[in-house]
Order: C-alpha cells, then sequence, then structure tokens
C-alpha cells in the first residue's frame, strides 16, 4: 500500500510540473484548451445538425441520440486527461525520449502518460461535462440507483475501451512511427461515428465498428441499454450491457501487447 | 544570442533548381511506401464510410436544405477528395516551421541563396499538388463507380475550377499565417489544430454549411474558410448557381489579397525575429 501511494505522489509531482511547463508558453496553453473546447463543440454541432434535418436516427428518440454523444464526449475527455498522450507515442520515439524512460525507476507505460500536461482535456471535459449534464436531464428515463451505477461503470468502460484501441495502435509506433497516421485517423473516425446509433450504417460497417474497431462499445451500447433501444442492436442485449466489461477486458488485453511490444524495441537508431 | 539578417537570401534561385523543392513533398512520400499504403487505404474506406453515412441519413427523406440525397453524397465525396490537399505529412520529413524553430535549424532558412519565403511557398504548393494528385485518383475513381455525379453544368464545372484555385490560395495563406505566428509564440501546435479545425467546420468539411443553421452561415460567410471548400463545392453539384460566381469570386479574392498583404508583411518582420542559437 505504502509502494502504490509512494507511486501515485510521484505522478503528482511529475503532473504538476509538466503542468508548470505547459504555462511557460502562456499563449499555447489556452490555445489548447480553446482547442479542446472547439473540438467539442464542433462534435456537438455536427450532432444538433444531423439531428435537426435528419430526425429518423435509426427510430432511436433525439434524446437517446444526444446521450450517445455526450457519453462518448465524456469518456473521451476522461481518456484525454488520463491516456491522450499514447496517441503520440511516435513523436517520442521518433525523438528517442522513449530510449530515456527504459532507463529510469517508472515503468515506461506511465511515464509515456506522464510525459505532457494535458491541456486540451480540460477543454475537452468543460464541454464534454456540460454535454453530459444536458444530456441526462434531456434524455426520456427514469433515473434509479441502478441505471447510475450503470452510467458511471459505462463511462469507466469507455476510457478504457478508447485506451486499449490507442494502445494498440501505440504499438505499431514503437516499431513504426509513421503509423502514427492510423492513430490520428481513428480520432477522426472515433467523433464521426461514435456519436450515432450505428444500426443506421450497412452491418458490415456497424459489424465493424463493433469487432474490428469497436467503438460500439464506448457509447453506443451502453447508451442503448440504459434508453431501451436494444432491440434493433442486431446484437444480444447481453452482449451490450457488457460493454464495460468488454471495455476492461480490451484495455487488459492491450497492456499485454503493449508490454510484448515494449521487449522488442530497438529505437530509431536500431 | 544575435538577430540574422539573411543575407543574400532574397536573391532567389534559377526557375528549374529552384522548382525542385516542389518535388520534395512527393519524392520524401513515394520513400515511404508505408506512409503511402497508409493514405490509399485510409482515403477508401473513408470514402466508402462517408457515402455509406449520407446514404443512411436520407432513408426517410429526398430531399434536404434543396440538397438531393445525390447532392449531399456527391458533397461529401470531394468534401473528403479535397481534405487530401491539406494532410501531407511535412511532420514526417521534418521539414516544418515549428519543428525548425524548436531545433534551431530555421536559421538556414534565411542564409540560404533562395529566401526563406520562396522556399516556404514553393514546399506549400509542392504539398498540394501532391495531394491534388490523390485527391484526382480518387476523383476519377469515384467517378468511374458511379458514386460521385459530373458537374452540375459546363457552367458550373468552370466556376468549380476557377473558386476552387482561389480557395486553395486562400488555404496557403491561412496555413502560413500560423506558421509564421511560430516566431512570435515559439510554439504553434495548438494554432494549427485550431487553424485544421475551425477551417474543417467552417469551410464545409465536416457537413455541407446548408445544413447548418442560419446564424452559423452567417458567420461563415464572414470568415475565409468557407471560400477554400463550401464555395467550389457548391458550384460543383449545382447547389450555388454559376451566376453567383461574380459575387463569390470577389469575396474570395479579397480574402486572398487581404491575406496577401498581411502575410508579406509578417515575413519581413520574421527576419528580424530569426536567432541563431548560442548567439
Amino acid at each position: 500500500m505504502r509502494a502504490f501511494w509512494s507511486a501515485w505522489t510521484v505522478a503528482m509531482r511529475i503532473v504538476g510540473v509538466t503542468f508548470r511547463a505547459q504555462l511557460e508558453y502562456r499563449a499555447e496553453f489556452w490555445m489548447r484548451v480553446a482547442f479542446g473546447v472547439a473540438w467539442q463543440l464542433s462534435i456537438i454541432v455536427f450532432a444538433a445538425v444531423l439531428l435537426a434535418r435528419f430526425p429518423g436516427m435509426g427510430g432511436w428518440p433525439r434524446g437517446a441520440v444526444l446521450l450517445i454523444a455526450a457519453m462518448r464526449m465524456l469518456s473521451h475527455g476522461l481518456f484525454e486527461l488520463f491516456f491522450g498522450r499514447i496517441v503520440e507515442l511516435s513523436i517520442l520515439v521518433q525523438e528517442g525520449k522513449l530510449d530515456g524512460y527504459l532507463l529510469r525507476p517508472m515503468p515506461v507505460y506511465r511515464q509515456v502518460l506522464l510525459a505532457r500536461f494535458p491541456s486540451n482535456a480540460v477543454g475537452d471535459l468543460l464541454v464534454g461535462g456540460s454535454m453530459f449534464a444536458g444530456a441526462v436531464m434531456i434524455v426520456d428515463l427514469r433515473w434509479t440507483a441502478l441505471h447510475v451505477i450503470y452510467m458511471i461503470v459505462a463511462v469507466v468502460g469507455g476510457i478504457l475501451m478508447e485506451a486499449a484501441i490507442f494502445t494498440v495502435l501505440s504499438c505499431l509506433h514503437m516499431h513504426f512511427p509513421a503509423a502514427s497516421i492510423w492513430s490520428y485517423w481513428t480520432v477522426e473516425l472515433l467523433g464521426t461515428f461514435g456519436n450515432y446509433p450505428l444500426k443506421i450504417l450497412p452491418g458490415v460497417v456497424s459489424g465493424a465498428f463493433t469487432f474490428a474497431l469497436p467503438l460500439a462499445f464506448i457509447a453506443y451500447f451502453p447508451a442503448a441499454v440504459l434508453t431501451g433501444n436494444t432491440a434493433g442492436l442486431g446484437y444480444p442485449a447481453a452482449l451490450a450491457a457488457a460493454a464495460p466489461l468488454v471495455g476492461l477486458a480490451a484495455f487488459v488485453g492491450a497492456r499485454l501487447l503493449w508490454n510484448q511490444s515494449l521487449r522488442h524495441y530497438a529505437g530509431v537508431n536500431g | 544570442m544575435s538577430a540574422v539578417t539573411a543575407p543574400g537570401g532574397r536573391r532567389a534561385l534559377g526557375g528549374a533548381r529552384g522548382l525542385r523543392v516542389l518535388g520534395i513533398t512527393a519524392l520524401s512520400e513515394f520513400l515511404s511506401p508505408n506512409r503511402m499504403t497508409a493514405v490509399a487505404v485510409r482515403l477508401a474506406v473513408q470514402l466508402f464510410l462517408v457515402v455509406c453515412l449520407w446514404r443512411a441519413l436520407y432513408t426517410d427523406t429526398t430531399i434536404s436544405v434543396g440538397l438531393t440525397k445525390e447532392q449531399a453524397v456527391g458533397y461529401a465525396v470531394l468534401a473528403m477528395l479535397a481534405l487530401r490537399l491539406r494532410e501531407a505529412n511535412r511532420w514526417g520529413a521534418r521539414d516544418t516551421v515549428l519543428q525548425h524553430i524548436e531545433l534551431g535549424t530555421i536559421v538556414y532558412w534565411f542564409l540560404r541563396p533562395q529566401s526563406a519565403r520562396r522556399y516556404y511557398f514553393l514546399r506549400a504548393v509542392g504539398d498540394q499538388l501532391y495531394g491534388f494528385a490523390w485527391a484526382l485518383a480518387g476523383y476519377v475513381i469515384c467517378l468511374a463507380v458511379g458514386v460521385l455525379p459530373l458537374p452540375a453544368s459546363a457552367g458550373a464545372a468552370l466556376a468549380f475550377a476557377v473558386s476552387f484555385l482561389l480557395g486553395q490560395a486562400t488555404l496557403y495563406y491561412l496555413t502560413l499565417l500560423t506558421d509564421q505566428l511560430c516566431f512570435w509564440t515559439i510554439r504553434n501546435n495548438a494554432a494549427v489544430d485550431i487553424l485544421k479545425f475551425a477551417m474543417n467546420l467552417l469551410s464545409g468539411a465536416y457537413a455541407p454549411l446548408w445544413f447548418f443553421p442560419g446564424w452559423f452561415r452567417v458567420m461563415s460567410a464572414a470568415l475565409p474558410f468557407q471560400s477554400t471548400m463550401n464555395v467550389p463545392l457548391s458550384f460543383y453539384i449545382g447547389r450555388l448557381r454559376p451566376a453567383d460566381l461574380p459575387a463569390q469570386l470577389a469575396l474570395q479574392a479579397a480574402w486572398v489579397l487581404a491575406l496577401a498583404l498581411l502575410t508579406r508583411l509578417l515575413w519581413r518582420r520574421v527576419t528580424d525575429r530569426v536567432v541563431s542559437q548560442g548567439g
């Protein structure tokens, strides 16, 4: 237990240092916060536009669609806060910083996550949190304790699923830094297709977003369970309900893969 | 630290030699087959997904805000192709202004016989031409498989071509502006990200601006971004008529002129800001 708290203390001190380092470039810091706000706002604007112009979103009520977007945005904001640096691993590899991390007395994965203070996450969470609060009030649902608990677990599961996806992709960064293009593309895909009922898409596409790039487990399945829209999912309701567990399992698997990948890391200079 | 005064930097190299800079982007991409494969796969999948999404949205309706399904799908496909013109991977080639400023190597841009301004221009044009080759290949394939209609008329094609060119000029100057910002702020990652986001949202890359509320379209009309995508693509699909061309061209030309003057002024100031590390 003492080792656990000691590790947390060190991590928080690093966060404090990286936060002060970000403030050295004051304009850059505030622009990055603004970028987080802008990114999330663009998702809201796009969702609002589509909902206003095309009300027939697979038969889902507007409140339920907003809940998908809100859950994904909140879990994305928290992902950015805790895991966001894993998306940028290729930069650390190209700059040779990962080689240095191998020599320090701290797990490499944790050092990667602590490499930079995520100023943009502040903006992401500001908008994501507001959107989430609004969606919870708008959605036609009688909230019970079970709903609230499931919602919390689902958001955590969404964070872990997003972390799992980008952790797996970052294994490629270690060996092929140019693979960062896949991660940035995946960020876009999650932002574009993670906020709506996937049933509006052809079966092959929704299937790919369930099993190949499992973004359905981040918000779509949990929101379907919460709002009772599991009938037309095309998958067993039990699978949808188990989304948080799937997220946890995916993250554990991704971390094991990452550790394995790190053992074969050769560095940019061979 | 000492200021560098760009000796001889204004002397442009001979045309052919200078123009070789244009090919750097394509050459560096050809040397990275992994990256080229990734771009091809990404573009193909993205186009497929965009077509699926917009066709699905039109399942319960035939027309929305004056756009038919074919027009909306055509716009979305063209927007996806046009985005290729903005996505050359200069970071991978380690030749962004930000990287040079952080490493101190920006000073060499001002010591070469070719001026920094000309080098930047040629590299940017090379980026856009390389992206254009991808977009053109995608365009031909999309036409062949029938997900993209031909321009609404010959006049629409002409209007599209002219406004597209001016839109690319606007895009160049906006990108240059954020890079010039780097000389004052040292870092510009967030500014570049914000610019990309603003360009994508306000230019109509995510969705045609016709779908957005009135206040949003008024705001977009007052900014330069929509001229980089929404205007030319709207001419292509026939949502804007060729008769609208003079007014749109005047607006686009005004933005290009204003941005050209501003960036030219900033190039002069930039020279005074360049310092060699260590003095």
